[in-house]
């Protein structure tokens, strides 16, 4: 019996899957096949349904005590060149011009700034609940969390329960990078390591605070690093269930430390996505993230898989520092039809997986491909030759 | 002439009470095939192997064209017995009487065919000598009768193999296209029409000039009008042996009432599991335009991707994906045809038009031969200013300053150069040639229905011109390839009538070296909106298009519209071939998509996708080995 033989039983009866498993899925020549699989196992928990929500990301500052070798985005010092943090206004001004057609989540990733003041943040949480009360606040990453604790001398709990009261609903996933110390000690060295981020993510969990989680690929990782990082992730999520999501963010190479590096190619980023679907049976959801693959491998993505493709963003600046060629924003109708090309039913959610709209299922594009029944004619056509 | 055994089912049509209902018209064979496939007749006198290859059709009962032994019209002729016959000429086209003679032949030879010599039916005539026989059918068939000392009556030889009669053509359309009442009308015209042979006889041989005799013995004692059981006997038989051959998409007879409620189950047939057809299709079976519409619709993409993958495979089982260093030139963006889905061209006269110098042109190639390149692709516009020696001249040129292939001209070029200067698209293709051209590129294709080019591209020439190019191209030796723009006004049909276009002439020419497609890429200066297009759809287009070519060899992907990371995707959906490194390419990028790859950046992505990576030159043929 073949190696996928025996995953493709196991997977059948609902079997967890092994460290040698998850390798042998990435080393399988058959992408297809790896990826059907994937398929089976998303299409078992969530049939056609793809999740997508209205966000808004913001960077308030890219100042970044940290050095990890990835980053194309962080400006060491607040007088670098490039460097920028916003006002608490500035910010929040961000909010008040969408509140035409407002999110449902405002997504906030930063630099590790040294010279902010702890209130800074909490303020910023205060803020945007001032201008739209039910808006869900999804900030700091657990890197930023550890990083507040140390800096502002308390514990995880303590960062989090302020947090919290001033308006903060749950984590993203970032920071997560690669686990393994051979991987994480050689690219981000000077930040949060791998069991201070799983630690944060345990203690938000227990506070009843859902996180998410990623993975970043392709750069000098080896495919026994990418799933002995998942398979952390599967064992926090089985003392804590607090994890919605895990998101494979594929390396892109421009203007970072690993510049000499080549990004890693779709066939990879479909893979690591069916893998992760594959070995993260505990994880609800599996994220193909537009931004970070482009819309039209995202939309493949939804058969590998991937049963989330994130939000409309409007102004993503992490990746795109990297190179990213793909478009800062797409509109809700671009997702919705993005969904729908690949056969799929879009369902909006809140950041907590509530259904906000279900759409119908119009499956575009075969439907529309097949021919419309014939009129009845008054005349019978014929025509004769042979 | 070719209409005379098909008058005593027709003629009756115009009487009433049919007269009121029925709309009829007369048209060559091609063509009646073409009104059903692209929906524009309800109901037509078919050959039955067109109808096999659009697929689930449904059949009048009790009516047909056939023999039961000799039917004096489907003939094969030569100087000696057919078993020392080593080349056949004959009309490719009428495909029913073609892949009855090759059964025929390989029944008789041990399974050994001649060699096809694809010609016009006075030439294959005026051929026959030594090892060179001809298939003649036809008037010309009746006409040489006595002349040729060894001739193969093919009703005669079915009847023979078979034991059972031959069906040739039959009243065919769509299900549900003709109602009992219909079919009753059908039937009495045929009642009227066999009572009335002999006038038509006697109208025929006046016509012709043979004697009558001659004619009235054929309509009353070769050619058979019923269609009952052994005729449907002999009809499976053919189909079976033809699909079985690899000749003709697997077939079953079904009649028009065989859809109705009351039929009994074991005539009420099911369609075919998408399983089964998705086995059948990966084991490379030939497929029916109707059936590469179900897989489009309905197989998952997966179960595509996989079919796919495995022709691919199997045609091409080094698991090697090649590529090509060339570049595009766009000599001129001077063009009359104001095609909807182009942002590229200038109309004549407008400021921002162009035709390449010489030394712009010698600035685009010398790179190209400086990166190890092999040819260019050469296209532009319609440019009425530009005369035939201008084209000659510019190849001359090209050839004598630097050692590259020329990809030169669409069909569209070649047709207005041979409308420009009134000369035949072969005089044309033959100075050219002369000049120095090696191939020609499959571009202007679109969709080859013209209910869809009349949509898009007004003035653009229709399917068959765009065909009839390429078919003289391929009889003189040049290759060509082949393409596909969809997502406009096309439906799945349109699709699947284009490639099944593209075969059928495959099957004559062999020409076409490689096949690829790409959607329609939307941009601001083009009037046309896209229709539901999309990368998904793309990867499934391309499957199943592997799937319906099978006498295609290459499968590109098209990566300079899809981007490079579909592209690579693409190569697990049946490509085995990345299309070239981009120098420059100014027609899709005025519409917006612009990508870059060099070859670096080619093979990495190949590679990643499982395969070696192989440089190419425009025949396919590997420049180095596998890496």
């Amino acid at each position: 019996m073949s190696v996928l033989d025996s995953i493709r039983d196991k997977v059948s009866a609902k079997e967890r899957l092994t460290f040698d498993d998850g390798v042998a899925l990435f080393r399988h020549p058959d992408l297809l096949a790896v990826g059907a699989l994937a398929n089976e196992v998303r299409e078992r928990m969530h049939g056609d349904r793809t999740y997508f929500n209205r966000n808004m990301r913001i960077e308030v500052t890219n100042v970044c005590v940290a050095s990890c070798l990835f980053c194309s985005f962080a400006k060491l010092e607040e007088h670098s060149p490039g460097a920028h943090t916003m006002s608490l206004a500035e910010a929040w001004s961000e909010l008040e011009q969408r509140m035409d057609d407002p999110p449902t989540e405002v997504h906030i990733v930063n630099g590790l700034h040294p010279g902010l003041p702890f209130s800074y943040y909490e303020e910023l949480l205060t803020g945007f609940k001032r201008i739209k009360p039910d808006v869900h606040m999804k900030c700091f990453t657990a890197v930023e969390i550890h990083f507040f604790a140390r800096h502002y001398g308390m514990t995880y709990e303590e960062v989090l329960v302020k947090l919290r009261a001033a308006g903060l609903d749950s984590l993203p996933g970032g920071g997560a990078e690669i686990f393994h110390p051979e991987v994480r000690t050689r690219i981000s060295h000077d930040k949060a390591t791998a069991d201070e981020y799983l630690e944060v993510h345990r203690v938000a969990h227990r506070l009843g605070i859902r996180t998410n989680s990623t993975m970043l690929y392709g750069h000098i990782e080896t495919f026994e690093h990418r799933v002995d990082h998942m398979l952390r992730l599967r064992d926090l999520q089985d003392e804590t269930h607090g994890m919605q999501a895990f998101i494979p963010l594929a390396f892109h190479p421009d203007g970072n430390g690993m510049k000499n590096l080549p990004a890693p190619t779709a066939v990879d980023d479909l893979r690591t996505l069916a893998v992760s679907r594959l070995l993260l049976d505990n994880v609800p959801h599996i994220k193909a993230y537009w931004v970070s693959l482009t819309p039209d491998v995202a939309q493949i993505g939804l058969r590998f898989g991937a049963d989330d493709i994130d939000g409309t963003i409007v102004h993503e600046t992490i990746y795109h520092a990297a190179g990213s060629s793909s478009p800062q924003g797409l509109t809700y109708d671009a997702l919705v039809r993005l969904i729908r090309e690949a056969g799929r039913v879009p369902v909006e959610r809140d950041t907590l997986y509530n259904v906000v709209r279900e759409h119908a299922p119009n499956a575009l594009p075969e439907a529309a491909m097949k021919v419309k029944d014939r009129k009845a004619a008054r005349h019978l056509a014929v025509v004769s030759g042979s | 002439m070719q209409y005379l055994n098909a008058r005593p089912l027709y003629e009756g049509l115009d009487r009433e009470p049919a007269s009121a209902r029925v709309r009829l018209d007369l048209a060559l064979p091609s063509e009646v095939a073409r009104r059903i496939a692209e929906d524009e007749a309800d109901v037509a006198l078919m050959p039955v192997a067109a109808a096999a290859t659009i697929g689930d059709l449904r059949i009048a009962r009790g009516m047909a064209i056939g023999a039961r032994g000799r039917v004096r019209s489907v003939v094969l002729v030569a100087d000696r017995p057919l078993e020392q016959i080593e080349e056949l000429a004959l009309d490719l086209s009428s495909r029913t009487s073609v892949i009855l003679a090759r059964l025929v032949m390989r029944a008789r030879r041990g399974g050994k065919e001649p060699r096809l010599i694809g010609c016009s039916s006075a030439d294959a005539i005026a051929s026959v000598g030594g090892v060179r026989g001809a298939l003649v059918i036809g008037d010309p068939a009746l006409a040489l009768e006595g002349r040729f000392p060894h001739v193969v009556d093919l009703g005669e030889a079915w009847m023979q193999e078979t034991g059972l009669p031959f069906v040739f053509a039959a009243w065919c359309g769509r299900p549900g296209a003709l109602s009992p009442q219909d079919e009753s009308l059908l039937l009495e015209a045929k009642t009227h029409g066999l009572a009335r042979r002999d006038a038509i006889a006697a109208d025929h041989a006046e016509r012709i000039g043979r004697p009558v005799e001659s004619i009235r013995s054929y309509l009353h004692d070769a050619i058979q009008y019923e269609l009952g059981d052994d005729e449907h006997r002999g009809l499976e038989r053919f189909f079976d042996e033809a699909s079985r051959a690899g000749l003709l998409p697997k077939t079953r007879v079904r009649f028009f009432d065989d859809d109705a409620p009351h039929s009994a189950p074991a005539a009420r047939r099911e369609s075919p599991s998408l399983d089964k057809l998705l086995a059948r299709a990966s084991e490379g079976e030939r497929l029916s335009a109707a059936e590469g519409e179900r897989l489009l619709a309905d197989a998952g993409l997966f179960d595509l991707g996989l079919a796919s993958d495995a022709v691919r495979r199997r045609k091409h089982p080094h698991d090697v994906v090649t590529y090509i260093v060339d570049r595009n030139v766009n000599y001129t963006n001077v063009c009359t045809t104001s095609c909807r889905f182009c942002a590229f061209y200038r109309p004549v006269g407008h400021a921002e038009g162009y035709v390449l110098t010489r030394d712009q042109l010698r600035a685009k190639l010398q790179p190209v031969v400086d990166a190890g390149g092999v040819q260019i692709l050469l296209q532009g516009g319609l440019n009425p200013d530009l005369p035939i020696g201008w084209y000659e001249d510019l190849f001359r040129w090209i050839k004598s300053e630097f050692k590259l292939g020329l990809h030169a001209l669409s069909p569209e070029e070649i047709l207005h150069i041979a409308r420009q200067e009134s000369l035949t698209v072969a005089k044309v293709l033959e100075r050219l040639h002369e000049a120095g051209l090696d191939s020609v590129p499959g571009g202007g294709a679109e969709i080859l229905v013209d209910r869809v080019r009349r949509k898009i591209a007004k003035a653009k020439c229709t399917s068959d011109e765009w065909l009839g190019v390429m078919r003289v191209a391929h009889q003189m030796g040049l290759r060509s390839s082949a393409t596909m723009m969809y997502g406009t006004v096309d439906t799945a049909r349109d699709r699947m009538n284009h490639l099944v276009k593209l075969r059928d002439l495959q099957d004559e020419t062999s020409g076409f070296t490689a096949f690829f497609c790409w959607d329609f890429q939307f941009e601001k200066g083009t009037t046309l909106t896209p229709g539901d297009n999309g990368t998904m759809l793309y990867l499934r287009q391309q499957a199943v298009a592997r799937l319906m070519l099978d006498n295609i060899d290459h499968v590109g992907a098209s990566w300079v519209t899809q981007g490079p990371e579909i592209g690579q995707v693409a190569l697990r959906f049946g490509a085995d071939d990345f299309g070239s490194v981009m120098f420059e390419e100014n027609v899709v990028s005025s519409a917006g998509t612009t990508f870059g790859m060099n070859a670096d950046s080619m093979e990495t992505r190949i590679r990643a996708a499982g395969f070696k990576a192989v440089r190419r030159n425009v025949r396919y043929d590997w420049l180095n080995e596998p890496a």
